[in-house]
This record gives structure tokens, C-alpha cells and sequence, in this order.
């Protein structure tokens, strides 16, 4: 089944999943591009893709845990024992009533992710670390216009017009993270005549092509926008058209006066920048025939509902819906569904953040996907029994990670462990393997099957795409889907029914007319390519409950959370004097996150064609206030954790911020834990800690923290 | 005069690396199941300068290969004859099978873009990808760039494009055949 030549199939060195040709010669992954078919292009992770796969580092069979959780001992045992090992503790949990104390950690590639579809059999709950990252823009938009976009629903940048607004706030785009095409299409954008603002504390190759960076202070970005709003409207530059038909009866009204007293001078007070930058980014949007903007680290801070219920009220009073160059509103591929479908958990019984008795302090918030961080909180509180991770790092890239890892050790009066199973399936040795009592080895990309359409691409999710083998799986690895489709079928037949993953995917495909045999003789994509645009005028009304954009969250009254607050989120505000520096966490294009995978790459761990350092940076003004020099290694201390790390100094942070990338500080792995570099996350508060200020408004987000810096 | 040429935008380069995995991955400069970072040799390396004080920045990222010399320095210092320039392209060529690995073209290359081979003892570099463009290809480098910051032709041309385009050729870093040109 293996074929030499230029293979279609699916990247995953990041969650973008861009299309892919691999260059397979005498059944070896020799090279990889960008499918011409699909957007064309692969970044520096997905290049160096082959790395991961023919890396010595690889697990290669399965193993079960032989010391303490932690100690990193394990012994060979055979996947039969593996699968009894998951299926007898499942099966004991259903027994005793208890099924919904499972919960798979995952990263779904579709909405009926044979995983996901396991874990509904089970009765069991899906986190993801998905909601860290966006929910705060999901709920947002869920709530105001109802759709459903997450980061990767970026704007079309290669619809924006000449003289379109791209507005970056606190977003990376070069980083490539939606699509590796994108980068070309805002340089392209703007080659066009479109214009690329950048709003945010670090100055970075995105501001460097910018027609104007404005710095930040971290957190500002709902007050910076508040401002604009408020001048738009004062002077009647808004979208009048476009209010007076979607927006419900008597919200611009209820805007008009909350938002009264949020003016440019007034809310230059708080995100610190002046007032006269405020009134010329809102003169320049009125001038535009588009504005769209993109967020992502500025999404995650303890502000984020805020931020993101301010982001859509300008998207609304400007008419930048569904239009070129504003926000999409995605559709998903119509895939047929796999009957009978087993029914999700009864959200509204049991909730999904079942963190003890601290459960009312986060009863407002409501979210379909469990946040990885209660993990921590749940077992605590006995709540949590079986936890499974596939394509994730809990025990680093949780906020607060040290106390994802206290948990996991904790233990009963019998000595024998609160969380009874803790399975891994990875490619490489990761921090979470060292906890779990099953590692499986996993397959690549470059080995599985795989079908791919999600609601959040930078493809506007109107289409699908195929991952296949390419070559033959190293050792005894297996693909985490096809691993629990056969324990489905061990434990619920019923809803197992089908041959295999092949055969499901075909199931699916019927919906649009495909199979995985015609996708992979077309190329490996179904693709019709239009987007759409302002289709909320085709349907007559937007997916609220009232039909109109609802500008006002009225169903947050009691919680005095109608209207977004300008303020700093609450981390900012306190603790100044004895914390004094924001810490700015950020990404870069040659690292994904905090997981084993692109971190355990030789490639992306090399000085010259990857990233192999992570220093602190700070202004050369803050530099000389504590008299430190570059290199000096300092101690960085927050209010839960510190860490030491030599000091960069550069320009290109705004004073008063300390920034570190986020992702380093790995154990496991001979490449991934090179170097005394740091993770981020044991700076960050465990986000479990701080349930009543994130209620309402910081969703899941989580990442807002002051630090001290000393010698 | 014959000389092909990359022409480097530095209005587009953002510094991405992917044409360094790339062009390792396509000239099998790696052992993925060994190499660690730092050991790995590579043709084409990220520069970057960064000038101004906050909050008045600029910044521009560029890409350095063989700049395919017009004096050839490395040529010039191998006694071997393992070093010739192209008459049909332009392109500096190292003949791995005269290269004796004495390293004396590493030394006198003002680029620093020769790597050496310990295990099988001699020098290589960016042959501009000569089996591809010698066949109607694009270098890698220039097929993958993520935002076609690179074009790839003949010398002349690709000036004749610039000039239409508006860019101007930074001269300080354009000597020989590589060509780096940006928007005044």
C-alpha cells in the first residue's frame, strides 16, 4: 500500500494541519511541501516534520509504569495487556457508577473524532487545552453573533481589500499556527494596499512589516477598543445601516450610554496608549472599507471574556460580519453522521468543571469543552478517576503546572493513588509520560489515517481533508484512534460497529459525496473553496436566540456583566509594589507550545534553523533600574513559583514587561531538555485557584501574571 | 555574462527558517534519527538587524547562502581544482571528488557559507540547487519560502523586476550574484 513519489497527506507538527505532499522514496519520508491543491505552503515545523518521524527518541512499544508516578520507570508489555489494563478500570468505573469520572485530553482533528466518540460511549468527558487559548473569543462571539469561531478562524486575510484594515492584538500570525499560508497572504494584503496595524507590548516580525505597531500595556487591548467604539460612535462613524437591521431592538441605545464615559482619554488611562493614537486608529477604521482583527495571547488573560465581548461589539458597529475582509463566520463540511451515535454527558446534570466545592464560584461560565486545568482540581475532590492524554502535555502546559503534578501523586489513606489510571499516547518521551502508569506508542502523521474538517481552519472549515500513511509505522506504534475504535469494540459494540477507521471515515465522507478512496485519487482534499460571505442575509438572522446580534449579554445581568469592564484584569491591578513586571509569555514559528513534539526536534532545537534558548527579555530602562547587565542570571519570582534565567536586554519590549517564550523547560527527552531553560507555567497561579475572578472575566484564560526579577 | 541569481525581498522575508529544514531535508544534510542540535550542517542561514530605540523600531530579516562570488575567493584559495565557476549558470561548484578537505576555502570565503563534512572529509556548500535549475526548477529555497520573499532567474532579469516593482537593490549586501533589494 506504500507508495514512492509525491504523497498527499496532513502535517501535524501544530494544530494547523496545513495539506502536505511528502516525497516518499524507497519507502522513506525524504521531503515535504506545501500541496498545491490545498494552500501551498509549509512552514519551518512542518519541514522539519521528517525529523520527528525517524527520530531515535521514538516510543516504540507499549509500557506500563514499574516505580512511583514521576520516577520514569517502565517495563515493555504487549498491547493485549495494554488493552486490558484500559478496559478492565473503564469497565470497573462504569460498574460502580462512576463513568463520567473519566476524562480523555485531547486535540479532536474533526467533530466526530473516533476518540471523542469513544469517550461519549464511555460516558465519560473530553478536555482539550483548546478553551485556554480561545474561549474567551468563542464565548464572545457565541454570545453576541453566534457562531463559532476559535484562532484558527483568522481572518481571511486574502480577502481583505485595498485600503483594509489587519489589526493585530496581541496575535502572531507569522507564527503560522492557522496556515502556513498565511504570512503570504498579509504581506500579499497589503501589497494590495491593505494596511497592518500591530497592537502589542513585544515588538515582533509582525510589527516590524507593520504600518503601525502601537505598544500596550498587557491586558489593555478591551479599554484600546472601548476607546475606538466610543469614538466611533460619538461622532456617528459607525455602520448605521448595518446596526439598524441586525442588531437587536434597543442595544445600540443600551451601548450608546454604557459606553458614554469609555473615552479615548479615559481609557488611554488604562491601556497607557494616548488618547490621540486611540482617535486615529478609530478615524482610520471609519475611513476603511474593512477592519478585521486577530487576537490570541491578549484573549488568554484574566480580562478575556471582556476583551472578547469588546472585540465583537467593534466588529458589529463597524459591519465587519461575513464580509471580505472581516470576521468569517464559519460553516462545517455536512459529514454523515455514524449511527447510532453515542449521546455526549449530560452537561447540564453534571457540569464539566467539577472542581469540588469551589463549583459555584464558576457557575456563569459555561463551555462545551472541559478546560485541561480542572484536571488538578477534580482529583483533589475525587471527582476524577481515569484520565487519558493523547497529543497534549498536561504536566507542563497547564498554568500552574506543579499542581497538575502534585495531584496525580496524591494518594488515598491505602496508599493507592487518587487518579487510579493515568494512560499516555505519544510519540516521544514527554513530561506527562513520566506520570502515567501506560505509555502507548503513537503513530505520526506520516503513518496514520486520519480525516480531517473542523469548524475552526483558517480554511473556513468548508471542506475536508485526508491524512494517510505514507510509510510504515515505526516499531509497534499505533494511531491513538485506532487503538480506542478496537477497545469500542471490546467494550460497546454497538456503537463500534464499523470494519475500522478507514471504514468510518467512508461512513462520514457519504455526506459530501466522498470516500477516503476518491479523496485520495483527488489529491487528498474535498475543497468547493467558497467561503461564503454574509450569510446571516441568506439565512435572515444570525444563530441568537433572538434572531439579531445581540450587543448586550443580558443573561449576565445579575453577574453585572452586561457590558464589558475597561479595567486591566485583576492580576495587573494588584500587587504592583512588590511583583512590578507584567510577564509576557509568547510564542515563535519554530516551536509548538509546550508538547514533546516539536520540542524533542533536533531541527527546531538548532541554533540556526530552529530556536534553542529562552532568556528573559527586558527594556534596557528596566535594566539599568536593577542594575543588571545582559546575561546576568536572575531569579524571576511570582506570587506561586520561581525560576532562574539569564536577562536579555532589548528594545523591543515595552518597559515594565518581562518576556519569555513559552514552551521550554522539558525533563524527557534528549533534545527537548537541553539547556537550564525554564517553562512559563511555573510562574503562572494554578487556574483552579482563581475560579471566582475568572467566572466572568477571564473564561478559562489564565496566563496574567506580575513577576519580580532579582539577582 | 551567464549568472543566474536569487533575488532576496527583504519587504517579505520575515525569518522563518523554513528554507534551511528545507534545504537540508532536499541535500540530505541530516541524519533524523541521530543528529543533535548544532551538528547539523546547513547552506542558508536567517540574518536579522534591528536598529532604533523603543518605541522607534525597524527591522529587516534576510537570507545568506553562497552568494556565488564574482572573484570566487574559495576557488582562488583551493589547490585542487575541486572549485570551479559555471560558464553555463554562474554557480561556484565544489567537486567533491577533488576536494582533499584541507578547509582552505573555508577560511578565505568572506560569507561563511562552506560547511565541512568531518565523517567523509570534504567541503560543501548552496550549489543553487544546480541538478534542479539546470531542469526548469526553482532552487528549494526559493520553491518553499513561506512568502516568496525569493525569485529565482537570470541576474539581469531579476533586476529589470525589481527596478518594475519599485524595489531598490541594497548595494552594501548585493556584491556578487545574490541580490537583496527592499522598498525605499
Amino acid at each position: 500500500m506504500y507508495e514512492d513519489g509525491w504523497i498527499p497527506t496532513i502535517c501535524y507538527q501544530c494544530k494547523a494541519e496545513c495539506a502536505i505532499l511528502a516525497r516518499v522514496e524507497n519507502g522513506v519520508v525524504k521531503e515535504v511541501k506545501g500541496n498545491p491543491r490545498g494552500r501551498g505552503k509549509v512552514c519551518v515545523k512542518g519541514m522539519a516534520g521528517i525529523t520527528s518521524l525517524y527520530s531515535s527518541e521514538r516510543l516504540k512499544f507499549p509500557m506500563k509504569r514499574v516505580g512511583e508516578r514521576g520516577s520514569g520507570n517502565f517495563e515493555r508489555i504487549t498491547w493485549d495487556e495494554a488493552m486490558e489494563i484500559m478496559e478492565t478500570k473503564l469497565t470497573e468505573l462504569r460498574d460502580r457508577g462512576e463513568a463520567h469520572k473519566f476524562t480523555y485530553s485531547m486535540f479532536p482533528h474533526s467533530v466526530t473524532d473516533p476518540k471523542w466518540r469513544f469517550v461519549n460511549a464511555c460516558g465519560g468527558f473530553i478536555s482539550t487545552g483548546l478553551p485556554h487559548c480561545d474561549s474567551g473569543k468563542i464565548m464572545a462571539m457565541i454570545h453576541t453573533f453566534g457562531c463559532f469561531p476559535n484562532h484558527h478562524i483568522a481572518p481571511m486575510y486574502n480577502t481583505v481589500p485595498k485600503g483594509g484594515l489587519m489589526i493585530l492584538s496581541g496575535r502572531h500570525p507569522f507564527g503560522c499556527l492557522d496556515d502556513a499560508c498565511v504570512p503570504k497572504h498579509i504581506l500579499d494584503a497589503k501589497d494590495r494596499g491593505a494596511k497592518l496595524i500591530v497592537i502589542d507590548p513585544l515588538y515582533r516580525t509582525e510589527a516590524s512589516k507593520a504600518d503601525w505597531w502601537i505598544p500596550i500595556k498587557p491586558g489593555g487591548d478591551a479599554s484600546l477598543f472601548l476607546g475606538v467604539c466610543n469614538y466611533l460612535l460619538e461622532n456617528d462613524l459607525h455602520n448605521v445601516p448595518f446596526c439598524d437591521k441586525w442588531v437587536r431592538e434597543g442595544d445600540m441605545d443600551n451601548l450608546k450610554a454604557y459606553i458614554k464615559d469609555k473615552t479615548p482619554e479615559a481609557m488611554s488611562k488604562i491601556c497607557e496608549v494616548p488618547a490621540t493614537d486611540i482617535v486615529k486608529l478609530a478615524k482610520m477604521v471609519a475611513e476603511a472599507p474593512s477592519a478585521c482583527i486577530d487576537a490570541f495571547k491578549s484573549i488568554m488573560y484574566g480580562n478575556a471574556m471582556d476583551w472578547g465581548h469588546a472585540w465583537t461589539i467593534f466588529l458589529v458597529i463597524t459591519g465587519n460580519l461575513d464580509n471580505p475582509g472581516g470576521q468569517p463566520l464559519p460553516d462545517i463540511a455536512p459529514m454523515a453522521p455514524v449511527e447510532p451515535v453515542p449521546p455526549a454527558p449530560d452537561l447540564a446534570e453534571l457540569g464539566y468543571h467539577r472542581t469540588g466545592k469551589d463549583r459555584e464560584k464558576f457557575d456563569n461560565y459555561n463551555f462545551f469543552l472541559q478546560p485541561t486545568w480542572y484536571a488538578a482540581q477534580a482529583i483533589k475532590e475525587d471527582a476524577l478517576k481515569v484520565f487519558i492524554a493523547t497529543e497534549c502535555n498536561p504536566a507542563m502546559s497547564e498554568m500552574g503546572s506543579n499542581e497538575w503534578r502534585k495531584a496525580v501523586t496524591m494518594k488515598n489513606e491505602d496508599g493507592s493513588y487518587k487518579l487510579e489510571l493515568l494512560v499516555v499516547t505519544e510519540i516521544m518521551p514527554s513530561e506527562t509520560m513520566k506520570w502515567a502508569d501506560l505509555v502507548l506508542p503513537d503513530q505520526t502523521n506520516y503513518e496514520r489515517w486520519e480525516l480531517l474538517y473542523m469548524p475552526w481552519w483558517y480554511n473556513f472549515a468548508h471542506g475536508a481533508a485526508l491524512c494517510q500513511p505514507v510509510v510504515k509505522p515505526i516499531g509497534e506504534s499505533r494511531h491513538a484512534n485506532s487503538v480506542f475504535i478496537d477497545l469500542g469494540k471490546r467494550m460497546f459494540p454497538e456503537y463500534f460497529a464499523f470494519k475500522d477507521d478507514v471504514e468510518y471515515y467512508d461512513i462520514e465522507l457519504a455526506g459530501v459525496g466522498m470516500s477516503v478512496k476518491k479523496l485520495q485519487e483527488n489529491g487528498g482534499l474535498w475543497s468547493p473553496g467558497a467561503a461564503g460571505f454574509r450569510k446571516y442575509e441568506d439565512n435572515g438572522k444570525f444563530n441568537t436566540p433572538s434572531g439579531k446580534i445581540e450587543l448586550q449579554w443580558q443573561m449576565y445581568k445579575d453577574a453585572g456583566q452586561e457590558w464589558p469592564s475597561p479595567e486591566l484584569p485583576l492580576e495587573y491591578r494588584r500587587g504592583e509594589e512588590e511583583f512590578p513586571f507584567i510577564l509576557v509569555n509568547f510564542r515563535t514559528i519554530f516551536l509548538n507550545n509546550t508538547g514533546a513534539w516539536s520540542q524533542n526536534n533536533a531541527q527546531l532545537r538548532d541554533p540556526i534553523s530552529g530556536l534553542d534558548a529562552n532568556p528573559c527579555l527586558i527594556n534596557p530602562i528596566d535594566a539599568k533600574k536593577l542594575g543588571l547587565e545582559e546575561g546576568d542570571m536572575v531569579t524571576m519570582e511570582s506570587s506561586t513559583g520561581k525560576i532562574e534565567i539569564p536577562i536579555k536586554l532589548t528594545e523591543k519590549i515595552i518597559p515594565g514587561c518581562a518576556g519569555i517564550i513559552h514552551g521550554f523547560g522539558h525533563t524527557m527527552g534528549k533534545v527537548a531538555s537541553r539547556g537550564n531553560w525554564s517553562s512559563d507555567n511555573e510562574l503562572i497561579a494554578d487556574a483552579g485557584s482563581t475560579l471566582d475572578e475568572q467566572d466572568m472575566r477571564g473564561g478559562e484564560a489564565h496566563v496574567s501574571t506580575r513577576v519580580k526579577i532579582y539577582k | 555574462m551567464r549568472q543566474l541569481s536569487i533575488m532576496v525581498d527583504l519587504d517579505r522575508c520575515i525569518g522563518c527558517k523554513t528554507c534551511i529544514v528545507a534545504c537540508r531535508n532536499h541535500h540530505g544534510l541530516i541524519d533524523h534519527e541521530n543528529d543533535q542540535p548544532g551538528q547539523m550542517a546547513n547552506y542558508i542561514r536567517v540574518e536579522s538587524k534591528t536598529e532604533g530605540v523603543f518605541p522607534n523600531l525597524k527591522e529587516d530579516s534576510w537570507v545568506v547562502m553562497c552568494q556565488h562570488c564574482k572573484k570566487t575567493p574559495c576557488a582562488k584559495a583551493c589547490e585542487y581544482d575541486a572549485i570551479t565557476k559555471d560558464e553555463q549558470t554562474g554557480i561556484v561548484l565544489f567537486d567533491q571528488e577533488k576536494c582533499t578537505g584541507c578547509g582552505e576555502c573555508i577560511e578565505k570565503c568572506p560569507y561563511h557559507v562552506i560547511q565541512f563534512n568531518k565523517v567523509d572529509n570534504y567541503a560543501h556548500k548552496c550549489n543553487m540547487c544546480y541538478e534542479r535549475v539546470t531542469h526548469g526548477l526553482d532552487p528549494i529555497c526559493v520553491d518553499v519560502c513561506l512568502t516568496e520573499a525569493l525569485s529565482f532567474g537570470e541576474k539581469e532579469i531579476l533586476l529589470m523586476q525589481a527596478e518594475a516593482k519599485g524595489k531598490q537593490v541594497i548595494k552594501k549586501m548585493s556584491t556578487q550574484s545574490i541580490i537583496y533589494v527592499k522598498t525605499p
